[in-house]
C-alpha cells in the first residue's frame, strides 16, 4: 500500500533528517549552478546570471520547506517544535507561568481529591464478586412510617427455605464483647453472622477456614474468626493461632480462621475484629428463639439473571403467605429488597455530589482566570504572531501553537495538582467523619492520574481555545504596521469582561452555597439539646453475659460502682445511663397505654427508651416538669415506674394528666410489664441535634438493668484523674472488665455533627478560593481596561476632568461588570440551591439574608479590587499618554 | 493556492516527471526541469524548485529511484530512474489522462452541436 510506504519512508526520514537535508542542499546547488552557466552562455554577466538563475529556480527556502514537509512526519515534528517553543515562552515569563500554574493546580487538584472520594464511596462497586447481585432484605411499614427494619430470626429462616430468587441468604448483627486472655481485657467489635455469609460473598480466609453450616447450628461448639488487624495487633500474627481458645464475655471460643483486611463485611461497622456464629452471641443467640424481635439484618445474593423486580415480586408473595403467621394483628408490613450498595451509601450521596459540584465550579473559575491571563498575554505577543502570519504561517498553525502552550500549562498545572490532591486526599481521609464508609484506602493510582490528565486536557481546551483563536485572527495583522496602539484591544476587552462576569457569577453561586451551609451549621450547633453536657466525662462499661447472666447481678454491679464513684471527692454528681442522648444513639421501643384508647390498625406507639440511675436527670440538668424523679426506692422489688418526656405527654395524653396512668413496654423477657408514670421531664434531643425531640420514656436502671452502660461523671477535675479513678473503681469490683470510650460528653455530642462541620468547612474553603479567584479576575480586567484607555484618560484630564471623575469612571466600569455577574449569579444560585435543601438545617434554600449579604460581600471585594487600577488611572500624565500616540 | 489546484498540479507534475524519465532514461533534477520546459513550450510556468519535493514524493511512493552519479561535466549529481512500478503507474496515469481528454472533447463537441 502506497501510504504505508510513504509512512515508512517518513519515519525513516525522521532519523536520517540531516543526510536528506544535505542531499537537497547539494542538488539545489548543482541545479542553480547549471542554470547560472546556462545564463552565462546566453551572455549575461556572472552576477546577473546567478540572480536570473535564482529567480528561475524560485524561492530556495520555500523549496526547502516544501521538501521538509514532504520528507518528514511533519505533524509530530512541528508538535515538538511547538512544545519547545512553548516551554521557552513560559520560561521567559515566569511570573505569568507561576500564577497560571498555581491557579490551575488549585482547581485541578481540588477536583481530583474530591473525585477520588466520590469514586471510592459512591461509584466503586462493593469489594465482593458480582456486587450487583447483592441486595439487602428488610421489613418496612409505610403506614407506620418505618422505612427499614430488621427481620426476626424465624422469618429469616423461613425466607431462606422457601425463596426461589436467591442463591443464598444470610443474616448478621454486630455486638461489642469483652475479649480477655492474651492481654488486657478489651472491648472488641464482633460481627454475629450466619455461616452462609461466607459462601454468599465468596470470601476466602487468610488463614484457617471460614464458618461452616455446622457452626451455625444450635449447640455447636463456639468458634470464632479473627480479623487480620486483630491477629496482628493482639496475637502478633502468630501462624499457630488456629485452634487456640479465646474468651469473649468470659466464654471460650475456638479460633478457626483469620479473615483478611480486605474482607469488609458487615459494611456498616467501623471496624470488625471478630466474626462468630449468630447463635453463639450472648445476647442475640437467646433472642433467636424469642418471637417478635426484629433485629436481624439480612443480605442475599440474587441468582444470575434474576432481576431485582422479580425477586421483589416473589418476596411480596411470600410476605402475603406468611403475614398471618408472623405478624398477626400487626398489619401493614412488607418485605423490601434494595441493592446493598445504596444501603451503604445512604445519604452520603447528596453531600458528596454537592462537594463535587462546588469543586467543578472552582475549576471553571480557575480556567476563566487563566483564559484571562492568556488573553492579556496575547496582547503583548500580537506582533510576534503578526510576523509569523506574514512569514506564511497558516492560522491553524498559530492556533495550534497556542493550544500547545495551553496544554503545556494544563499538564504542569495538573502535575502540581496531583501532588496537592495526594496531600489533600490524605488530609481529607483523616478528617472525613466515620459516617462515610470505605474511605480508608484513598490513594493515588492509575485511574486518578488518568483522570488528572483528562481534566487538564479539558481545562486547557477551555481556557486556551478562546485566546488562541483570538490571537490568530488575521485581522490583527494590522498590528505589525502600527506601533502598539491600545485602541485595537477593544474586542479583547469585551471578551475578558465577559469572562470575569462569568467568574463572578460562578463565584457567587459557590459563595451563596457556602453561606447557606455556614448558617445551617451555626443553627445546628446552637440548638439547645435539652441537657447540659458541660464538664461531664463518660465511660462505657460492659459486663460479660456469661458471667453476669442475671438482672440482680447487673443491678448489684452498677449500684456498687456508682456508690464507689460517688464516694470519690469531686465525683459526687454521677449516674449510669443506657443509652446516652446523642453520644450513644437511641433505642426506640413500642409501647401501649393501659386502659388507653385503642389505636387504628397499623399504627404503633413508639418512644425512645432510656434506662437511668437516680440522679441522671440532675447530672445532665434535665428539669422536672411535674411529678418526681427516680429514687433509690425504685428497685426490682417495688412497683415499676416510668418517667416520660413532655413530648410523650403532649402526644398521647393531650387532655389529661399522665401521672398515674400506666404504660406497657419493655425488653424481653419483661416486655409486657405495666409501669406507672410518676414524672414528666423536659424534652431532650437524643437522636440528633437536627431532629426535634420526640416522645421518650425513662425507666430506673435498678428496675430494668442492662449488662453494661455508660457512667457519667460531672467533674471539675482533669481527664486523666477522673479516668484513672473510674478504671480503678471498676477493677476493684471486677478485675477483668474493660472501661472504654472515655471521653467528654461535649466532645461526643460534637462528634455527631462532624460530617456537617466537615462539609461546611470544605465548601467554605471552596467559596474562599472562588472569591479570591474572582477578585483577581476583576483586578486583572480592570487593569487591562485602564491600560487600554490611557489615551482616553489623557485626553479627559487634559480637557479638565478631575481625578475623582476618572476614578468614578473606572469604578463604574467595575461596578457594572460586577453587577452583571452578580445578577446572573443570584439567578443561578436561586435555581441551584434547591438541590442542597436536604442538607440544610434551620435555614431555607432561598434564605434572603444570605442572598443579600453575599452578593454585597462579593461586590465589595470586587470594587476594592477595581480601586487599585482606578487609582492608577487617575495618575495618568496627559502629556505622556498623548505623546505615546 | 486551494487544495484542488495543488492536487491537479501535483498530478500533472508527477506524470511529466515519469514521462520524462521514461523517454530520456536516468536524469538529474536540472535535466528533468529543462525537458519539461521544452516539452510544454513554456506553457507551464513552473518554479523549478517545486520539482524537488515532487521528486521526493515520487521516490517515497516507489515509482522512481535515485542514486549519486556523475554529470556531463564531471560533477556529482543525484540521478533519478524509473522503477518498474513507476512504469506501470505511468501507463495507468497516461490512460486516465487520455480518457479524460477524450471525454472533455466529446462534451465540448456536443455542447456546440
Amino acid at each position: 500500500m502506497t501510504w504505508m510506504r510513504i509512512l515508512g519512508s517518513r519515519v525513516a526520514a525522521m532519523f536520517t533528517r540531516n543526510r536528506l537535508e544535505h542531499r537537497l542542499d547539494e542538488e539545489v546547488r548543482f541545479h542553480i549552478e547549471l542554470l547560472t552557466e546556462e545564463n552565462i552562455e546566453r551572455g549575461m554577466g556572472p552576477d546577473d546570471a546567478r540572480y536570473a538563475a535564482l529567480r528561475t529556480f524560485g524561492g530556495v527556502d520555500r523549496t526547502k520547506e516544501a521538501y521538509r514537509e514532504q520528507r518528514g512526519l511533519h505533524l509530530i515534528e512541528t508538535i515538538f517544535q511547538d512544545l519547545r517553543y512553548g516551554v521557552r515562552q513560559l520560561r521567559l515569563s515566569p511570573g505569568f507561568a507561576a500564577v497560571a500554574v498555581v491557579t490551575l493546580a488549585l482547581g485541578i487538584g481540588a477536583n481530583i481529591a474530591i473525585f477520588t472520594v466520590v469514586y471510592d464511596v459512591l461509584l466503586k462497586p462493593l469489594p465482593f464478586s458480582h456486587p450487583e447481585q447483592l441486595v439487602g432484605v428488610f421489613e418496612a411499614n409505610e403506614q407506620a412510617g418505618v422505612a427499614e427494619n430488621g427481620s426476626s430470626y424465624q422469618e429469616f429462616e423461613e425466607w431462606r427455605r422457601v425463596n426461589l430468587s436467591f442463591s443464598e441468604m444470610a443474616g448478621d448483627q454486630e455486638h461489642e464483647l469483652t475479649l480477655t486472655g492474651r492481654g488486657e481485657p478489651v472491648s472488641v467489635r464482633v460481627a454475629d453472622v450466619t455461616p452462609e455469609i461466607f459462601p454468599l460473598l465468596d470470601a476466602r480466609p487468610l488463614l484457617g477456614r471460614t464458618l461452616l453450616p455446622e457452626d451455625g447450628k444450635r449447640g455447636a461448639a463456639p468458634v470464632a474468626l479473627l480479623s487480620e488487624g486483630l491477629w496482628r495487633s493482639r496475637f502478633a500474627a502468630d501462624p499457630a493461632v488456629i485452634g487456640i481458645a479465646i474468651d469473649l464475655d468470659k466464654r471460650a471460643f475456638t479460633v478457626v480462621g483469620v479473615m483478611p483486611d480486605a474482607f469488609q463485611y458487615p459494611l456498616m461497622m467501623k471496624t470488625r475484629q471478630l466474626w462468630i456464629p449468630l447463635l453463639q452471641d450472648p445476647l442475640f443467640g437467646p433472642w433467636t428463639t424469642l418471637p417478635g424481635g426484629h433485629w436481624l439484618r439480612v443480605v442475599a445474593r440474587l441468582k444470575p439473571g434474576i432481576p431485582l423486580v422479580q425477586a421483589q415480586a416473589e418476596m411480596d408473595a411470600i410476605n402475603r403467605r406468611l403475614a398471618g403467621k408472623y405478624r398477626a394483628g400487626d398489619p401493614g408490613w412488607a418485605i423490601r429488597i434494595g441493592p446493598l450498595k445504596s444501603e451503604v451509601v445512604g445519604k452520603a450521596g447528596t453531600t458528596l455530589l454537592t462537594m463535587l459540584g462546588a469543586v467543578v465550579l472552582v475549576l471553571l473559575i480557575a480556567c476563566a482566570n487563566v483564559a484571562n491571563l492568556l488573553l492579556a498575554r496575547a496582547t503583548s505577543r500580537a506582533r510576534e504572531f503578526a510576523v509569523r502570519v506574514a512569514l506564511g504561517a497558516g492560522r491553524f498553525r498559530i492556533v495550534r501553537q497556542l493550544l500547545t502552550e495551553s496544554v503545556l500549562l494544563g499538564l504542569v498545572g495538573a502535575a502540581v495538582g496531583v501532588f496537592l490532591a495526594y496531600g489533600g486526599a490524605k488530609a481529607l481521609g483523616r478528617m472525613l467523619p466515620p459516617g462515610l464508609p470505605r474511605v480508608h484506602d484513598l490513594r493515588i493510582d492509575g485511574w486518578m492520574l488518568g483522570f488528572a490528565l483528562l481534566l487538564s486536557m479539558g481545562a486547557s481546551l477551555l481556557f486556551g481555545l478562546a485566546p488562541a483563536l483570538f490571537a490568530a485572527d488575521s485581522r490583527r495583522q494590522s498590528t505589525i504596521q502600527e506601533s502598539g496602539r491600545s485602541g485595537e484591544g477593544l474586542g479583547r476587552l469585551r471578551i475578558r469582561r465577559g469572562l470575569v462576569a462569568v467568574e463572578i457569577a460562578l463565584a457567587l453561586v459557590l459563595l451563596v452555597g457556602a453561606g447557606l451551609f455556614i448558617r445551617s451549621f451555626a443553627a445546628l450547633i446552637t440548638v439547645d439539646p435539652g441537657f447540659d453536657a458541660r464538664r461531664i466525662l463518660k465511660a462505657e462499661v460492659s459486663l460479660p453475659r456469661f458471667q453476669y447472666s442475671k438482672q440482680e447481678q447487673w443491678v448489684a454491679f452498677s449500684t456498687e460502682v456508682l456508690e464507689r464513684v460517688q464516694a470519690q471527692p469531686g465525683m459526687q454528681q454521677s449516674a449510669i445511663a443506657v443509652p446516652l442522648p446523642l453520644a450513644d444513639g437511641f433505642v426506640n421501643l413500642g409501647f401501649s397505654i393501659e386502659k388507653g384508647s385503642p389505636l387504628p390498625a397499623g399504627r404503633i406507639r413508639t418512644a425512645d427508651y432510656v434506662a437511668v440511675s437516680p440522679g441522671y436527670f440532675q447530672v445532665l440538668g434535665i428539669p422536672l416538669v411535674r411529678g418526681r424523679y427516680f429514687e433509690r426506692q425504685d428497685t426490682l422489688s417495688t412497683p415499676r415506674v416510668v418517667v416520660i418526656s413532655e413530648a410523650l405527654a403532649r402526644l398521647y395524653f393531650p387532655d389529661r394528666d399522665p401521672i398515674g396512668s400506666r404504660l406497657v413496654f419493655g425488653f424481653p423477657p419483661d416486655g409486657n410489664l405495666a409501669r406507672e408514670i410518676v414524672g414528666i421531664v423536659r424534652d431532650v434531643r437524643d437522636a440528633a441535634l437536627s431532629r426535634p425531640p420526640g416522645p421518650m420514656m425513662y425507666v430506673p436502671f435498678a428496675q430494668a438493668p442492662f449488662w453494661g452502660g455508660c457512667l457519667i461523671v460531672k467533674t471539675a477535675a482533669g481527664t486523666d484523674t477522673v479516668a484513672r479513678a473510674i478504671r480503678q473503681i471498676v477493677h476493684e469490683v471486677d478485675r477483668d472488665l474493660p472501661v472504654d470510650n472515655i471521653e467528654w460528653m461535649s466532645a461526643a455530642v460534637e462528634a455527631t455533627v462532624a460530617t456537617t462541620r466537615f462539609r461546611t468547612w470544605l465548601i467554605g474553603v471552596f467559596g474562599a478560593m472562588a472569591l479570591a479567584l474572582a477578585t483577581a479576575g476583576v483586578f486583572g480586567v480592570i487593569s487591562y481596561s485602564v491600560s487600554c484607555r490611557t489615551h482616553e484618560f489623557g485626553i479627559r484630564i487634559a480637557l479638565g476632568a478631575t481625578r475623582r471623575e476618572i476614578l468614578r469612571l473606572v469604578m463604574r466600569e467595575g461596578l457594572c461588570l460586577t453587577l452583571a455577574g452578580a445578577v446572573a449569579g443570584i439567578a443561578a444560585a436561586l435555581a441551584l440551591t434547591r438541590l442542597i435543601s436536604s442538607l440544610l438545617y434551620g435555614v431555607r434554600a432561598t434564605d434572603p439574608a444570605t442572598f443579600v449579604a453575599l452578593p454585597l460581600l462579593l461586590t465589595g471585594t470586587a470594587l476594592l479590587a477595581a480601586y487599585l487600577p482606578a487609582r492608577r488611572a487617575t495618575r495618568v500624565d496627559p502629556i505622556v499618554s498623548l505623546r505615546h500616540e | 493556492m486551494t487544495g484542488d489546484r495543488e492536487d491537479i498540479l501535483r498530478g500533472t507534475l508527477d506524470l511529466l516527471v515519469l514521462n520524462t524519465l521514461d523517454k530520456l532514461g536516468p536524469q538529474h533534477g536540472y535535466g528533468i526541469a529543462r525537458r519539461i520546459e521544452q516539452v510544454s513550450g513554456n506553457l507551464l510556468q513552473l518554479n523549478q524548485g517545486t520539482l524537488y519535493p515532487a521528486l521526493l514524493r515520487l521516490e517515497q511512493k516507489g515509482w522512481i529511484r535515485s542514486t549519486w552519479g556523475t554529470s556531463g561535466n564531471n560533477r556529482r549529481a543525484r540521478f533519478y530512474t524509473l522503477t518498474r512500478a513507476g512504469k506501470k503507474q505511468l501507463a495507468v496515469e497516461s490512460e486516465r489522462w487520455e480518457r479524460m481528454a477524450d471525454l472533455i472533447t466529446r462534451l465540448l463537441q456536443s455542447a456546440e452541436g
